[in-house]
């Protein structure tokens, strides 16, 4: 055990300063796809709503197909199976995208649900009191519905965080690709690997005992 | 079109013998995520405290690092140690614990939903608490976590696209074999996806149902 933990000190100064800087990959990663996600998730989500029946029906096309492929799938479409079109992707652009293309299909049926679980009686009161249909979204609905869709919003954040590891089978230069390399060239795999995983547990620990929070207080004042 | 047609059927072969080890995969490993989910989710409620603490962190653990990180410390790391896996083995046991922690909270929370009183009624009209779990508490908390057990399923079909990273051949690594034979990648990957839309699709349709009734009920 002492012998297995002694390598950590031992190649430090050489993992870190690399580890470091792949974490950072890591978090822009998770960053941008979720907000790539939440963007169009919310757009499909309004989609699904529309009363333009072609509208709906692509929306709804897209989430179907987005729940039913593998994220990798659209990595290795986006990456590889672009070129011979001529458009070539960087990396972590490729990554991004797919990842986040993928997880809108699950945030749009987060806001849908979120949306549907108000009582519709609200947005009528809210119109009778005068409001137009935009104040009443922006300061009745929203509000509410923010508050319901807030613990599965994060959950997808931290199924996101997680999900960035595939992206190091194209080779974005993310932690999981980090370590991967650092393992062929130290021949210590299982070490390099159970600090990458112990790296993305901090990252992902915290978020979920954040949303455990949320959940429980939820359920409260719900009763 | 019909060269069209011809390279759909030269590159569909492979792809479609990748598609039974997928499915091979995908049901071992559910097979072993729902034994393990149940077994720690019945435990949780009347296991001694330590046992209880293992199995929170084990859930931990397994729940906040991705999964091609635990198939790589199986296949890689444990290779290492001097044990060999082989790459379907590592695939399986790495998908199977990382679902079963997933199931330990669905069925907790499926547990922990039926009504104290139904276990106190089974047990004073003189059941064992053991046959009061399995014929009063479990048929309810089937009804409860059909719905989040087919998620599950459905993510677990997709999430065995990762374990191409291990050799395991599945439809991404018959896929990624392709490409360097033949170089049709945009066809390739378009298929791989089709294909497992067409897998996921029935399931996807199966859950609905589920959530449907589910609803009904309530």
């Amino acid at each position: 055990m002492i012998e297995f933990l002694s390598v950590y000190p031992e190649n430090w100064a050489s993992w870190w300063p690399q580890i470091q800087a792949a974490m950072w990959v890591t978090v822009k990663l998770t960053a941008c796809a979720f907000a790539l996600a939440a963007v169009v998730g919310m757009l499909l989500a309004v989609g699904k709503l529309s009363k333009t029946r072609a509208i709906r029906a692509f929306c709804t096309g897209y989430i179907e197909v987005a729940r039913g492929v593998p994220a990798l799938a659209v990595l290795f479409l986006l990456y590889y199976g672009l070129v011979p079109t001529g458009l070539v992707l960087d990396a972590f652009v490729a990554g991004f995208i797919g990842l986040g293309l993928s997880a809108a299909g699950y945030i749009a049926e987060v806001f849908r649900a979120g949306i549907e679980a108000i009582h519709k009686g609200q947005r009528e009161a809210a119109l009778s009191v005068g409001m137009t249909p935009m104040t009443s979204f922006r300061y009745i609905i929203l509000p509410q519905a923010l508050r319901i869709i807030l613990a599965p919003l994060l959950n997808m954040l931290i199924i996101l965080l997680k999900d960035t590891s595939i992206c190091s089978l194209i080779s974005t230069p993310e932690l999981m690709l980090r370590a991967k390399d650092l393992a062929m060239m130290s021949f210590l795999p299982m070490h390099l690997f159970l600090l990458a995983a112990v790296l993305y547990f901090l990252m992902s620990w915290p978020l979920s005992i954040m949303t455990r929070r949320i959940e429980i207080r939820m359920r409260r004042s719900t009763g | 079109m019909e060269a069209f047609l011809q390279k759909i059927y030269t590159l569909g072969g492979p792809l479609l013998l990748g598609a039974v080890t997928t499915v091979e995969i995908t049901v071992l490993s559910f097979i072993a995520a729902v034994v393990i989910g149940l077994l720690f989710a019945l435990l949780k409620l009347g296991a001694p405290r330590p046992f209880v603490w293992l199995i929170n962190i084990y859930v931990e653990v397994f729940r906040n690092t991705p999964v091609l990180a635990q198939v790589f410390i199986i296949y890689f790391g444990l290779a290492y140690s001097g044990i060999k896996v082989a790459s379907l083995s590592a695939a399986i046991i790495g998908l199977g614990l990382n679902g079963g922690a997933v199931l330990t909270e669905v069925f907790r929370a499926g547990l922990s939903a039926i009504h104290r009183g139904q276990r106190e009624a089974a047990l004073s009209v003189g059941m064992t608490p053991w046959t009061s779990i399995r014929f009063i508490i479990l048929p309810q908390t089937w009804r409860i976590t059909l719905p989040p057990i087919g998620n599950y399923a459905i993510a677990l079909l997709k999430d065995t696209a990762v374990v191409s990273a291990i050799a395991a051949p599945e439809i991404m690594f018959y896929a990624r074999n392709l490409v360097t034979s033949t170089f049709e990648t945009t066809y390739i990957y378009i298929l791989a996806a089709l294909l497992y839309f067409a897998l996921s699709f029935p399931l996807a349709r199966l859950v609905d149902h589920f959530e449907k009734r589910q609803r009904a009920w309530q």
